[in-house]
């Protein structure tokens, strides 16, 4: 026996180490029913537990890396501010020329820029909120092309937990999955493995973003819709409870059926944050609404004195923009084949309005010869030789048997306002 | 062919280094593979602790050795992703026994056969992490044969600059 394991030691070794390592993917990637149909194979919720090998590697790595990265700086620091001086007079010379140049048109710019502020400041300031945030470098990356993560310098030291968003001035890039003492790691929303709700800013179209194995965020589980078009902006939706409402995402860059399931389409975003190039951001350390003292005075006294107004404009652009949704999505009352009136033009040249209709009498019970159609019931006259409106004659019954030899006495009526075009008769 | 085939002791021989360099030397790659991107974004062409796995496994001929240390790097690699552990890990694991397997048959002091090792067992690596994913994870798994030569390609250029200066370290008796 000695002999075997001491002729096979290597081997035994080898599938030792696979065997436990197979065994240990086998306990982590398990897939109960509702992560296969979605797609998700690993349904741990984010920051619910950290592995012990995860915390040994990242306590190793990232002292290392927030060093590396701070001194990068401080030497970049020192070559840019005190070494590297070759072309300061000429940077010189022409940053002064474009400070005069940029004063100029800062004059030209405050007024309007005030203006549009104000003007900005009324319409958006009730839907505005402020979240807390709290800012952060970019200290690392997982080091691999399939997990598409970062590492801050701040971890549970400074608040951060699991599931903050964590976005730029540009747009979302992520949230916090998970947190150590001094450091935490950012999913990306272009990570296979990311979700975030998210809407399409023109068709109101709702769907969860992520990312594609090619590395670019998409929008999923959305049926074929013709209106999605590139260049739409997406926002995000706000009910995932992570992102706050409304921030950018990015735009629409294409859109691609899916592969699998023939009526649903993959609305690639082409993200608005530079996912690529990140070195600050920002990490949504509460959700609640947060406006400073200038914030809030600026806003009672901008309801006192424009508030009946915007409430009022506000409330006719919602009813307008009801009204105009409601109208693409219902189907038209009139009919889009029919033959458009034709323009009628008056004796002066101009296009007179169309005539009103002709009131069609009701069908009589018992007709006599003033019926509708009976011979003899009207008498008719020739239209007035100078064009105009010939006046209507109304025919006065008789109370008494009427003679079939005499016609009618006609008694003239006072005419009716219509269109010179109508000749028609009223009985 | 005698540049091929070991046979002089010298050749032979099991190279020995300090210990701390069994420590510094992987920790370093791995710190330099998770910050490197910062620096080159989407130019990352290279696996800095399968290097590693490969240099320790081809030098010290043992395949338990290159077996070892190929788990416990690639482990830690997982540990700095967010998807599960193991999968460099066994990539690593089997590279190292490989590695170490075929540096008891050639000479691995020539360059040239270095950066050969180097280009195929990364893309051999490639071709393992691609199987447990696909296969043994069932996940989606993209990369394009050309972004994999280029990995090779860098290992391989890598290596063949990083390897001499490691050499330098050995333990001469």
């Amino acid at each position: 026996m000695e002999s075997f394991f001491g002729r096979y030691r290597n081997l035994i070794v080898l599938l030792a180490a696979l065997l436990l390592q197979v065994i240990g993917l086998a306990v982590q990637v398990r897939k109960p029913a509702s992560a296969v149909t979605t797609g998700l194979a690993n349904p741990r919720r984010d920051g619910a537990g950290v592995l012990l090998i995860r915390l040994w590697a990242v306590s190793l790595v990232t002292p290392v890396e927030r060093t590396i990265h701070g001194a990068g700086q401080g030497v970049g620091g020192l070559w840019t501010n005190y070494l590297d001086l070759r072309r300061t007079q000429q940077q010189n010379k022409d940053l002064q020329a474009t400070i005069d140049r940029l004063r100029l048109e800062q004059a030209e710019l405050r007024e309007d820029a005030l203006q549009g502020q104000r003007l900005q400041a009324l319409v958006k300031f009730q839907e505005s909120y402020a979240y807390q945030t709290l800012a952060a470098q970019v200290i690392g990356t997982s080091g691999s092309r399939s997990s598409r993560l970062l590492y801050l310098d701040k971890g549970t030291d400074s608040g951060l937990k699991p599931d903050m968003a964590v976005i730029t001035g540009d747009g979302i890039v992520g949230k916090v999955r998970d947190v150590f003492p001094h450091t935490a790691q950012v999913l990306l929303i272009n990570d296979q493995t990311s979700g975030a709700g998210v809407v399409l800013a023109t068709t109101r179209i709702r769907g969860i973003l992520r990312g594609n194995v090619a590395g670019q965020p998409q929008v999923v589980n959305i049926l074929a819709d013709s209106r999605i078009k590139p260049g739409e902006l997406v926002l995000t939706a706000g009910g995932d409870q992570i992102f706050p409402r409304g921030l950018p995402v990015g735009v629409v860059d294409k859109v691609e059926r899916d592969a699998e399931r023939g009526a649903f389409i993959n609305v690639i975003v082409k993200p608005s944050a530079q996912l690529d190039t990140l070195d600050e951001v920002l990490v949504v350390t509460s959700l609640e609404e947060h406006l400073s003292k200038e914030q809030e005075a600026d806003l009672a006294k901008s309801e006192d004195l424009k508030g009946p107004e915007v409430a009022a404009a506000a409330a006719e652009a919602a009813r307008k923009k009801a009204a105009l949704e409601m109208e693409q999505r219902l189907p038209g009352l009139t009919d889009p084949n029919a033959p458009a009136p034709a323009t009628v033009i008056g004796p002066d040249g101009k296009p007179m309005p169309a005539p009103a209709p002709i009131p069609k009498p009701l069908p009589v019970a018992h007709p006599d010869r003033f019926s509708p159609g009976a011979a003899g019931g009207t008498v008719g006259s020739a239209p007035a030789a100078d064009g105009a409106a010939p006046a209507p004659e109304v025919e006065e019954p008789k109370a008494t048997k009427p003679d079939t030899s005499k016609k009618p006495a006609a008694k003239p009526s006072k005419p009716a306002p219509q269109s010179p075009q109508f000749s028609g008769r009223v009985q | 062919m005698p540049t091929l085939i070991p046979d002089h002791r010298r050749d032979l021989e099991i190279r020995r280094y300090p210990t701390y360099i069994y420590v510094v030397a992987p920790l370093v790659s791995l710190i330099l593979q998770a910050w490197l991107p910062l620096l080159l974004k989407r130019f990352m062409y290279m696996d800095l602790p399968l290097l590693m796995t490969i240099y320790f496994a081809l030098n010290r001929r043992s395949p338990i050795h290159g077996t070892v240390l190929g788990a416990v790097l690639g482990m830690a690699q997982d540990g700095l992703t967010q998807g599960a552990i193991g999968i460099h890990g066994i990539a690593n694991t089997v590279v190292g026994f490989l590695a170490a397997s075929v540096g008891i048959r050639v000479v691995v002091e020539n360059n040239v056969i270095r950066m050969v090792m180097n280009f195929v067992l990364t893309l051999a690596a490639s071709g393992i992490v691609a199987f447990i994913v696909r296969v043994l994870l069932g996940q989606d798994w993209h990369s394009s044969g050309l972004d994999e030569l280029l990995r090779a390609t860098g290992n391989a250029l890598i290596g063949a600059v990083v390897f001499p200066l490691l050499d330098r370290t050995q333990v001469r008796e």
